[in-house]
């Protein structure tokens, strides 16, 4: 029974991912689709850390003193200044400990 | 970069991909050891990984498993969670739907968040299957480890999931995110994303992340369609 409940899960999913992939689905994306598209990488992204930024341990967190907002806002100075992802993503992260251990 | 060597292009890719596997340690420990707990046998925990590979979607069914759901409501409650790949896929069909099918299937397959997040910055010039494969591949291996490791240990990981390890995620995508915003339109996005997502989340909707990413993505568009921040 579990097994069943798994392939048809894996089905969902894996139908959900290749869908628009498939050349012979008759989808042309007009400029305007292109366009909205466009802003799918600041909008999901965006999307998926809002969560984890103010929801840590399942509780709303807005005080400026959350160590996920603080270390965020240092990755995005982080970025602009250095343009160098990897870099970025290791001294933010450097960044978030010492503020956890500092709060 | 076209002249790039298949196992250089795929190296660079599971390089990319390390700080996002490593970030999802606690939720694929997570993920076995739940499975686990709600009485899968190893093999059925493992296989959600496996089949699957969507961490919020097994660990959603898990947890309605163990509360007697019913496997329609399930299935659709999956849908909806994992409704956000539509998108990656619209987004990535001009340089995935010219693949061959093995390929174009194996990548579909390996698509995920952190996927996408690496992957959608080329276009169909830049674009290495490769790489596309490493990022992909990697994660994918990552994820069935910690699955593995969390059905292994079961019970006896204390608190992993209040490491913070999730920061490396949010660290990545604010690095990915940070050069494309450029304009006003995609200022606003990124705002209306991450109010709604925070709202929504505070609602407990179940599908805050892609309600509020399409939300976001919307503004940005209207913005630009209405010739918002254009002297």
């Amino acid at each position: 029974m579990i097994f069943v409940m798994i392939v048809a899960m894996g089905l969902i999913v894996f139908f959900n991912r290749y869908l628009f992939i498939e050349p012979r689905l008759p989808v042309r994306l007009t400029r305007g689709a292109r366009e909205f598209l466009g802003f799918a990488v600041p909008g999901m992204l965006t999307a998926i850390c809002g969560p984890i930024i103010f929801f840590a341990d399942h509780r709303l967190n807005l005080s400026p003193a959350n160590p996920y907002l603080l270390a965020g806002i240092c990755a995005v100075a982080l970025m602009v200044w250095t343009r160098n992802v990897l870099l970025t993503v290791l001294l933010s992260m450097a960044l978030f400990y010492l503020f956890r251990w500092w709060f | 970069m076209p002249t790039a060597l298949p196992h250089y292009a795929f190296a660079r890719g599971a390089i990319a991909v390390i700080p996002l596997s490593l970030a999802c340690a606690p939720w694929g420990l997570l993920a076995g050891s739940m499975a686990i707990e709600a009485h899968f046998s190893p093999l059925e925990a493992q296989g959600l990984s496996t089949i699957v590979f969507a961490g919020a979607a097994q660990l959603v069914a898990i947890g309605m498993v163990k509360s007697g759901a019913s496997l329609i409501s399930i299935l659709l409650t999956t849908l909806l969670l994992t409704s956000q790949h539509l998108l990656y896929g619209m987004h990535l069909r001009s340089t995935l739907s010219v693949l061959k099918p093995r390929w174009r299937m194996s990548l579909g397959f390996l698509m995920t968040d952190e996927f996408f997040a690496l992957v959608s910055q080329y276009d169909r010039e830049t674009f290495n299957r490769w790489y596309a494969l490493g990022v992909g591949l990697t994660f994918y291996i990552a994820w069935n480890l910690f699955t593995l490791a969390g059905i292994v240990l079961g019970k006896s990981i204390p608190g992993l999931e209040h490491l913070g390890l999730e920061f490396s995620i949010v660290a990545t995508f604010i690095a990915l995110i940070t050069p494309v915003v450029r304009d006003v339109p995609t200022v606003v996005c990124v705002a209306v994303a991450l109010l709604c997502s925070v709202g929504l989340s505070f609602l407990q909707w179940e599908s805050a992340v892609v309600v509020s990413g399409v939300l976001g993505m919307s503004a940005g568009y209207a913005c630009k369609r209405l010739g918002v921040g254009q002297a």
